[in-house]
């Protein structure tokens, strides 16, 4: 009885083998998601990327028609460029708030998958607190 | 007041320091009554934590805007009952919230721990006192929620999406399930440091773990309801960080209470669920610095503050010093049997355990992954919901399965042949299920197809269980029918308890497929007069109207609803402009079917006064079935948590000499 191995010892290898092929054969598949950028990272790349900015300038154009039009600025910096953004447009969408939408860039211009735009609360969704 | 509450707050630090070194010292000398007097000072923590969370109710229901945190989080227009939940709207009031729970809970454990475990105790109080000692110092030293300042006229109110009757509920029920979780680690810790090898902690654990276990999946659900009713996106779980956290415990807590029979049966297991116990504690902890911390983005995005690295050091601390604990208490918890064949009930479990974690896990690296990827690659890369809903299907199907084999395997070693009598029924049912559902057209989706036909296996066998139970009763008795099943239940509390939480997560399966995996989504643009046709539903808008709410402008679409020609009413989906924060918040309108748990869900994505509308239809079958599995599992919990004074006393006899021996 000592010398024969545990079958829990093989259980649980057998099962840790099984969930490692399993992560693997998804990560292998599916690819290992989205790189996440700031609007100045994003020079020169064409692929699928998150991106996260604050929203600058008045947004223009409709999201259900040609599109919604507006800048993405870096949060904390100065570099911005436009996008185009059709689908639902989240309750917090406005100048000045921080958003993320997925997309490629094409000719200088962010074209956002449609439906994709999530909004990020600022440190606080009101004024900014009075120190 | 500002002045008490800060007071009020010192003295809960100052009796918990005194807890952990007093009842350290206490436990380490074997002094009874110092021990004594930081189990003292646990409780009377509870009262310094009740004078201050009074001095911060009384602050905000006054909207006393000399507290910053009132004046941050409320405003002289907001609704009384928000007024109230505000106490958890922001993070200095949530940090209170939790400590008021911590106290408490630990108080309870004291006072509980008295009458049937009073020599677990020792090292037990030390150990609640150590995460009060965090917690109140945080609160004391980081982020005060008695900050003052010159009263402004008015504040600046509380977030839009947050006033709702569900926020209430959701945020306090899922503190209670997260805190409660810290009972169990500090009894585990207890055991371990006092040097016991018996059982006993998990005796006494069992019920804790059970209700925080309980709280935390009904807060839970209550969350989804919320977002799904209140944020109008027409889902109800979206894998966000957030969501992820309150998940991760939760799942790390269903391990532990099954892999603990197999302890409390068998003996085995033991450094498991140690591991587990800690695990869930630290995912709890982890929740709490992932929303707190500000470091992933999610739709939750707290205020961030300050207090992420506290809360990261003190995961560390929990982390390493457990670790440390179990090591070198390594040969207290040899198991006394070993697993005797991969075909049984304990190896059931095993594997249970083993998809739970293994998705727990994969929980874990999706959230993290953009930390992670940062640090190596200086860009974060984010895994969206297709990663999480693939190892949902590869985990969870399996486990389905389980659910339905578990109960009836039976311990240590199955046959054959006895697999083949015990399970030809609950097979027979099911794959009878596949074919009519198959008939039926549920091929479209095959996970759906796979995940129902396992619904059907696992309720025919608690449906043969029940059954199998009754018809023995009934034999040894001679009772009448119903009697038979209540003697039944009641006098096997936990296993059947167990069964009806098992069904509820069936009825929770059936909802999530059908909702996920044969819904319909439509978009499209209205003129008032014009129709739409969504599955068997016609659509008409009829106009636009707009209304004065108590501290909002009301813009609501009119829609009238037909299916198959018979008029069902009108909703009216649109939004609200709140004044005083100067948002728009979406407003849906649901249909909920009783007959067949359908929901027709309507969002006005735009809306123009007298113009057109943009509407989103969703049909959402079977989706009230996860609600119903809401109440199901509440009332499975209930009956395993139910007091069994035939179990008391057996335990009574199993560790009585144990405890009169402490005693003297």
């Amino acid at each position: 009885m000592a010398r024969r191995a545990s079958p829990a010892r093989l259980v649980i290898a057998l099962g840790v083998a099984a969930m490692l092929a399993v992560f693997l054969l998804y990560t292998s598949i599916a690819g290992g998601g989205t790189p996440q950028l700031r609007p100045s990272e994003l020079k020169g790349r064409t692929g699928e990327v998150a991106l996260v900015g604050k929203v600058v300038g008045q947004p223009t154009g409709d999201a259900r028609g040609n599109g919604l039009r507006f800048r993405l600025r870096d949060v904390e910096g100065t570099y911005s460029i436009p996008v185009v953004y059709r689908g639902s447009v989240p309750d917090m969408f406005r100048s000045g708030r921080d958003i993320l939408v997925e997309g490629r860039l094409r000719n200088g211009t962010f074209f956002a998958d449609p439906g994709t735009m999530k909004t990020k609360c600022p440190s606080k969704y009101t004024a900014k607190k009075q120190s | 007041m500002p002045d008490l509450g800060r007071a009020a707050l010192i003295v809960c630090l100052g009796l918990a320091v005194y807890a952990v070194a007093g009842g350290a010292f206490g436990a380490l000398t074997r002094r009874r009554r110092l021990t004594e007097s930081a189990e003292n000072a646990v409780l009377a923590s509870f009262g310094a934590a009740l004078v201050a969370s009074g001095v911060l109710l009384a602050a905000l229901l006054r909207s006393d805007f000399r507290f910053v945190y009132v004046w941050e989080n409320t405003s002289l227009e907001l609704p009384r009952p928000y007024t109230f939940s505000a106490f958890w709207g922001g993070q200095e009031g949530s940090l209170l919230l939790w400590l008021l729970i911590l106290t408490g809970f630990s108080s309870a454990a004291v006072l509980l721990g008295r009458r049937s475990a009073p020599s677990l105790l020792a090292w037990t109080v030390p150990i609640l006192g150590g995460v009060i000692v965090f917690f109140s110092f945080l609160l004391v030293a980081v982020a005060s929620p008695f900050a003052t300042q010159a009263a402004p006229a008015d504040g600046l109110g509380l977030n839009p999406s947050l006033q709702n009757p569900y926020m209430l509920a959701h945020p306090p029920f899922l503190y209670l399930g997260f805190v409660g979780l810290t009972i169990p680690f500090a009894f585990a810790m207890g055991a371990l440091a006092a040097r016991r090898s018996d059982e006993l902690w998990v005796v006494v654990t069992r019920r804790w773990t059970l209700v925080a276990w309980t709280l935390l999946g009904f807060g839970q659900l209550l969350g989804a309801h919320w977002a799904y009713v209140e944020v109008g996106w027409g889902g109800y779980f979206a894998w966000d960080p957030v969501e992820n956290a309150a998940l991760m415990p939760w799942l790390a807590a269903t391990a532990f209470l099954h892999s603990v029979m197999i302890q409390e049966k068998r003996g085995m297991l033991k450094i498991w669920n140690v591991v587990l116990v800690v695990g869930a504690f630290a995912l709890a902890l982890f929740g709490t610095f992932l929303t707190r911390s500000g470091i992933l983005s999610s739709i939750h995005s707290f205020t961030e503050g300050s207090i992420g690295p506290w809360f990261l050091g003190f995961i560390g601390v929990v982390v390493a010093g457990s670790t440390a604990l179990i090591v070198s208490r390594r040969p207290l918890l040899r198991a006394k049997t070993r697993l005797e064949s991969a075909v049984s009930r304990e190896a059931t479990f095993l594997y249970n355990n083993l998809l739970l974690i293994a998705f727990c896990l994969t929980i874990l690296w999706g959230v993290a992954y953009p930390i992670l990827t940062e640090a190596l690659r200086g860009e974060p890369v984010t895994v969206g919901p297709p990663y999480y809903n693939f190892f949902l299907k590869a985990f969870g199907l399996p486990l389905l399965l389980l659910m339905g084999i578990g109960p009836l395997i039976a311990w240590r070693r199955a046959s054959l042949r006895g697999l083949g009598r015990t399970f030809a029924w609950p097979l027979g049912v099911a794959l009878a299920t596949g074919v009519v559902l198959l008939a039926l057209g549920a091929g479209s989706s095959i996970p759906g197809l796979v995940g129902y036909t396992f619904c059907a296996f696992v309720l025919a066998s608690i449906g043969f269980e029940f059954a199998r139970g009754t018809r023995a009763r009934h034999a040894l008795t001679g009772g009448s029918w119903p009697t038979a099943f209540g003697q039944l239940v009641g006098r096997n509390r936990r296993r059947y308890g167990g069964y009806v939480v098992h069904a509820s997560i069936v009825l929770l399966a059936i909802g999530v497929v059908g909702s996920s995996a044969y819904d319909t989504t439509r978009e499209q643009r209205l003129r008032p007069g014009e129709s739409m046709t969504v599955r068997d539903y016609t659509l008409t808008y009829r106009g636009t109207t707009q209304e004065r709410g108590a501290n909002a402008i009301e813009t609501r679409a009119a829609v009238d609803v037909a299916r198959d020609g018979e008029r069902l009413g009108t909703l009216r989906p649109g939004k609200n402009s709140y004044l005083a924060e100067q948002q728009v918040s979406n407003e849906a309108a649901i249909r909920s079917d009783r007959v067949n748990g359908e929901d027709l869900f309507l969002i006005a994505e735009q809306l123009q006064p007298g113009g057109a509308l943009f509407l989103k239809v969703l049909v959402k079958p079977l989706v009230n079935l996860i609600w119903l599995a809401g109440f199901v599992f509440v009332g499975g919990a209930l009956i395993a948590l139910w007091p069994d004074a035939r179990e008391q006393r057996r335990l009574a006899v199993r560790y009585g000499r144990h405890e009169a021996l402490a005693r003297a």
